[in-house]
């Protein structure tokens, strides 16, 4: 593998150098040739040993290979001429990573997706022995700039791999209708917490900083019968408010019926009780003044309701104790005729 | 001063030979360092300078990072006889340099080593396994299940209750299965100087002429489960109407009896009121309410035939 670093410049200057002794003719062009590629050893030297490291940066440096220091942003210096290296990590930056689409160019403000080509890295099996097609996303960021450079050649890989391994394992240990509603948080959790296990083994330093589900879905041909579930919850939920509302429509206006049953009661009971009580008390009354004179008020009151009666009669007929056969003519009025003559003493 | 140029030849010289018997060994490289072919000494794995004879030995660096290996998606059958496509990856490291260039020669070999070994290895752990081992991990969708069973939540209408067909219980899991993979892999892989860190199911899915079928019993799954839904909402309705059926005559009923209790209890007071102002006198009782009654009762248009013998005509007839 060939590592800049390996073709060393002390080469050049050394060549410079026998160059100039070469074509030199006369010690002072020489020398004079000599001290100018000096000069420009020094000067290439210390352009090659100033290096400044970005807010967003961590670098490594390697003297000869070997690890030395990691070092924070600012302006640094560095032995020249490839005895020290240095290789720059972008610690701070949290970047993206993208299973089931790629977020492609920009279309206005709004970012466009491509999902339709990556079926293989969103397809799923749940735990129920179905499909569906899930989509998310890992934001990451290098946490430790040596092990990141160390310890694995494709961290990037390694990240992917684990990634779709960990959220097949975790949405394998649930029901579709879970990964499809409800487990989405719960689901995107386990699988941040189950990768950064697994990364950790590695020591690869990477720091997972949020997995998140995007679109979940089952696959195209099955989404009509999963729409018609949630449509059938609807018609469920349809039919228990419908009957609620019937109950609300009945059973209050029964309540009121019911009540007014009641009072009505009552009032009959009010008002049949005063009734006795007021016909009692008049009786009482009247009572007391019949006993006084009990037979003329007898004979009063039986010719004044006579009087009455008879007095507001359409028609009277007096017939003869011995006149029979009359009666028939009257057919309509034998009941009250009938009452009349039963009322004899 | 007279010829610079023995001079600029030993210079040069000397640059050629340093230039091939120093090398440098970064953190992520190790190397074996072979005189004609002939490794010689240990293997090194310190990153910094090091120094060999010039021309007569050669460098060969290994890495000695984690390195990856990607499977070929492979069709293989489970136990319970589905055929599935089992896709997995690997990462592995050359943690014997000597044994590795000895048996491998390089990466390239090394790959070709793994694809044999991994390859076998996952074919024989898949094949001996039930499908669900290799999709599911634990038993929690069974465990959540029983609890939600325990808390009677799965009574209530609408929850989610929502598994179809029987959902066997895992016995070994994805994490084991992978675990297996590893063992069997490591034990291949260890004479040719290379560990086996872990192997990883990336993706199993249906195969593609089994997919269509798979797709036809999640859609009728999936119209079971509405149909049921759908029913439970119209038995939910039924419940309601006959509440509404049951309250209603329990309210109607109960307000009939206790009006009936109210005007009962008022008649019976009403009836003591009365009798016990009537006992004072019963035939002067008879006598006033029989005239009452005659008022009231014969109304204003009728047409009366007294007889004679009336004793309003008393005095009639005795003339």
């Amino acid at each position: 593998m060939p590592q800049p670093w390996e073709s060393p410049k002390d080469d050049i200057s050394d060549l410079l150098k026998s160059l100039s002794a070469k074509l030199g003719t006369g010690p002072e062009l020489g020398g004079r040739l000599l001290t100018a590629a000096g000069g420009l050893v020094v000067l290439l030297g210390f352009a090659t040993s100033l290096y400044t490291v970005e807010p967003s940066e961590e670098a490594v440096v390697l003297r000869l290979g070997r690890y030395v220091s990691t070092q924070t942003p600012g302006l640094h210096f560095r032995l020249p001429f490839g005895v020290e290296r240095v290789v720059k990590v972008k610690t701070k930056v949290i970047l993206q990573e993208e299973f089931g689409f790629r977020s492609s160019g920009k279309d206005g403000d709004r970012t466009s997706y491509s999902g339709d080509d990556f079926k293989s890295e969103s397809l799923t099996l749940t735990g129920d022995l179905n499909v569906a097609n899930v989509e998310w996303i890992v934001q990451y960021q290098i946490s430790d700039p040596k092990k990141y450079l160390f310890n694995a050649r494709e961290v990037l890989k390694n990240l992917r791999d684990i990634s779709q391994s960990v959220l097949r394992r975790v949405v394998g240990d649930r029901i579709v209708s879970q990964v499809l509603t409800t487990g989405r948080v719960e689901i995107a959790e386990e699988a941040q917490r189950l990768m950064q296990e697994v990364l950790d083994r590695y020591d690869i330093g990477v720091r997972i900083v949020t997995v998140k589900l995007q679109d979940v879905n089952p696959p195209e041909s099955v989404r009509p019968a999963f729409n018609e579930v949630n449509a059938a919850k609807q018609e469920q939920e349809k039919a228990i408010n419908q009957a609620e509302r019937e109950y609300n429509t009945v059973i209050p206006e029964a309540v009121g019926k019911a009540e007014q049953t009641v009072r009505n009661a009552q009032g009959y009971a009010t008002a049949a009780v005063n009734r006795a009580e007021g016909d009692a008390a008049r009786f009482r009354e009247t009572l007391k003044a019949y006993q006084a004179a009990p037979t003329v008020t007898r004979s009063r009151l039986y010719l004044e309701a006579m009087e009455e009666l008879y007095g507001r009669v359409e028609t009277l007929t007096i017939v003869d104790k011995g006149v029979s056969g009359v009666l028939p003519v009257f057919a309509p009025g034998k009941d009250a005729a009938a009452a009349a003559s039963g009322d004899q003493r | 001063m007279t010829n610079p140029l023995p001079r600029v030849v030993a210079a040069l010289a000397a640059i050629v030979v340093l230039n091939d018997s120093a090398y440098i060994i970064a953190e992520w490289e190790q190397a074996v360092v072979t005189q004609f072919g002939r490794p010689v000494g240990s293997p090194v794995v310190d990153a910094g300078l090091h120094f060999k004879l010039p021309f007569i030995q050669r460098v060969r660096r290994f890495e000695k990072r984690i390195l990856n290996w990607d499977g070929y998606p492979n069709q293989i059958p489970t136990k319970d006889k589905k055929y599935i496509m089992v896709d997995t990856t690997a990462r592995w490291r050359v943690v014997d340099p000597l044994l590795f260039l000895q048996t491998v020669q390089n990466e390239a070999g090394a790959r070709m080593r793994l694809d044999g070994i991994l390859d076998a290895a996952t074919r024989d752990t898949i094949s001996s396994h039930n499908l669900v081992e290799a999709v599911r991990n634990s038993n929690k969708i069974l465990d959540d299940l029983k609890a939600a069973a325990k808390a009677g939540r799965d009574a209530a209408p609408g929850g989610e209750d929502e598994v179809v067909g029987e959902i066997d219980a895992v016995g070994v899991g994805r994490e084991s299965l992978s675990g297996m993979i590893i063992e069997r892999g490591k034990a291949g892989l260890k004479e040719f100087g290379i560990e086996l860190i872990d192997v990883q199911l990336r993706h199993i899915s249906y195969e593609t002429s089994v997919e269509a079928k798979v797709y036809e019993r999640m859609i009728s799954e999936r119209q079971r489960i509405a149909q049921k839904i759908r029913s439970v909402g119209l038995g939910e309705r039924s419940k309601i109407q006959g509440k509404i059926s049951k309250d209603l005559q329990k309210i109607e009923s109960e307000a009939y009896r206790e009006a009936q209790n109210i005007q009962g209890q008022a008649d019976a007071k009403a009836i003591r009121i009365y009798a016990q102002a009537m006992n004072a006198d019963p035939s002067f009782y008879e006598f006033v309410r029989t005239l009452e009654a005659y008022k009231k009762g014969i109304p204003s248009g009728t047409k009366l035939i007294l007889s004679t013998d009336n004793r309003f005509l008393d005095l009639m007839r005795k003339r």
